[in-house]
Formats: structure tokens, C-alpha cells, sequence
């Protein structure tokens, strides 16, 4: 099971009624594949950036689900069947942690240890070599 | 003379240091960036349209990486431009 996301954009030209049923036959497929609807969200009617076949304007709507790998196939393949449907995108959703900040967390304990340290074997040098140029001056 | 030049540069950018940039996501602790959230990702795409570099906002490299995917799922929906005139 893993968490999916799918947008698509339906077209203006179908009534708000329409467009619902429509949804409402995609939510059913997700149901009936077995998945779990985790939220389904309708932006309603939305200027496009720029026109898709001619259209100004378009429906968006999000699913998000859990579910199996055979469910945004078939959300895909009957995307493609209508014309309804502009464009449609489903990505699958990362679930594990992010692993950018364990290293981070790991690269600050290793630098705190180096400064530990470091610190030990370099105030060794500092403090013999600062009185040395000052002796040099004086002769 | 060159050693010189260089420290009267140096004394320029002491009066008038360059605003220091800084990672907008980092600041905010964010993990993951969304590309339906378009007003943010439009701060990002100047004029043009164009996605605007590391260099000039200041995000920092894993920010940078999420940034740029994001805006390209944006504009296959259609809420973001690909080129803007």
C-alpha cells in the first residue's frame, strides 16, 4: 500500500452537476480497487496559465489515497478514454523520513567532536607561537 | 599596486556589504514543497517565467532541487506559465 496523489483539470464546457458525477464514478474506482480515500479536494473553476485544446478555464480536482499500484493505472487509462479529462497527473507520495536531516544531524555531531578536539591540540601551538614574532620586534 | 587595488575593493564592500541571501525554506523548516500551492512557487518565476537561479534567491541546494520539480509539475497543470510575455 503506499500513498498516491493524483490531480486532473476537467474540462469547462461539462455542467458543475456533470462534473460531479464524474468525480464522484473516479472516487468509486478507488473504492473498489480496495484503496482508502484520504481526502478529496475541488478547487471548482480555475483560470489556466496558459490554454489547453482551446480552453481558458478548467475544473481542478485532487485525490489523495492510499492504496494499490493497479489504481492510478486504471485512474490513467480511463483518463485517457475521455475527453473530458485535459491533463491528469499522479505522483506517488514519500513517506520516509527525511534523510537529508539526519545526515545534517550526523555531520554536526561529527564537527562537534573534531571541534573538541581540535580545540585541545590547537590552543597547544597558539599559545607558544603568538610570544614568538613579539620577541623578534623587540631585538 | 595589486595588493592595494584589492584591499580599496575590499574597503568598498566593507561600507556597502551585499544583503546577505538566505534560504526562505530553510528558515521555515520546510520538507517538502507542494506544487499546487502556486503563489509560492510564483515567487520563484520572475517576469519571464523562467525559473530563477540558486545565485539570486539564495535557496539553498536540496531546496533548490524540490523548488524546480515542483514548479515543472505546476506548469503540466496549468498553474503555472511555461513562457510568459
Amino acid at each position: 500500500m503506499r500513498l498516491y496523489e493524483t490531480g486532473f483539470l476537467i474540462s469547462p464546457n461539462v455542467t458543475e452537476e456533470e462534473a460531479d458525477i464524474l468525480i464522484q464514478q473516479m472516487a468509486d474506482i478507488i473504492t473498489q480497487k480496495n484503496g482508502k480515500m484520504a481526502k478529496l479536494e475541488k478547487w471548482g473553476k480555475r483560470r489556466l496559465a496558459y490554454q489547453i485544446d482551446k480552453f481558458g478555464e478548467a475544473y481542478y480536482v485532487f485525490f489523495h489515497y492510499d492504496g494499490g499500484p493497479d489504481i492510478p493505472l486504471e485512474l490513467g487509462r480511463r483518463f485517457r478514454q475521455m475527453d473530458t479529462i485535459l491533463r491528469y497527473l499522479t505522483l506517488v507520495k514519500e513517506t520516509q523520513p527525511n534523510v537529508r536531516k539526519k545526515k545534517k544531524a550526523a555531520d554536526r555531531r561529527r564537527a562537534k567532536e573534531a571541534a573538541g578536539g581540535e580545540t585541545a591540540d590547537a590552543a597547544g601551538p597558539a599559545e607558544s607561537g603568538a610570544p614568538e614574532p613579539r620577541k623578534r620586534e623587540e631585538a | 599596486m595589486a595588493r592595494e587595488e584589492r584591499s580599496e575593493r575590499g574597503s568598498y564592500k566593507k561600507f556597502f556589504p551585499p544583503k546577505k541571501k538566505f534560504c526562505r525554506f530553510c528558515q521555515r523548516n520546510v520538507k517538502f514543497i507542494d506544487h499546487k500551492n502556486a503563489d509560492i512557487l510564483k515567487k520563484y518565476i520572475p517576469d519571464r517565467g523562467k525559473i530563477s537561479p540558486r545565485r539570486i534567491t539564495g535557496t539553498c541546494a536540496f531546496h533548490q532541487r524540490k523548488l524546480a520539480e515542483a514548479i515543472k509539475r505546476a506548469r503540466l497543470l496549468a498553474l503555472l506559465p511555461y513562457v510568459e510575455d
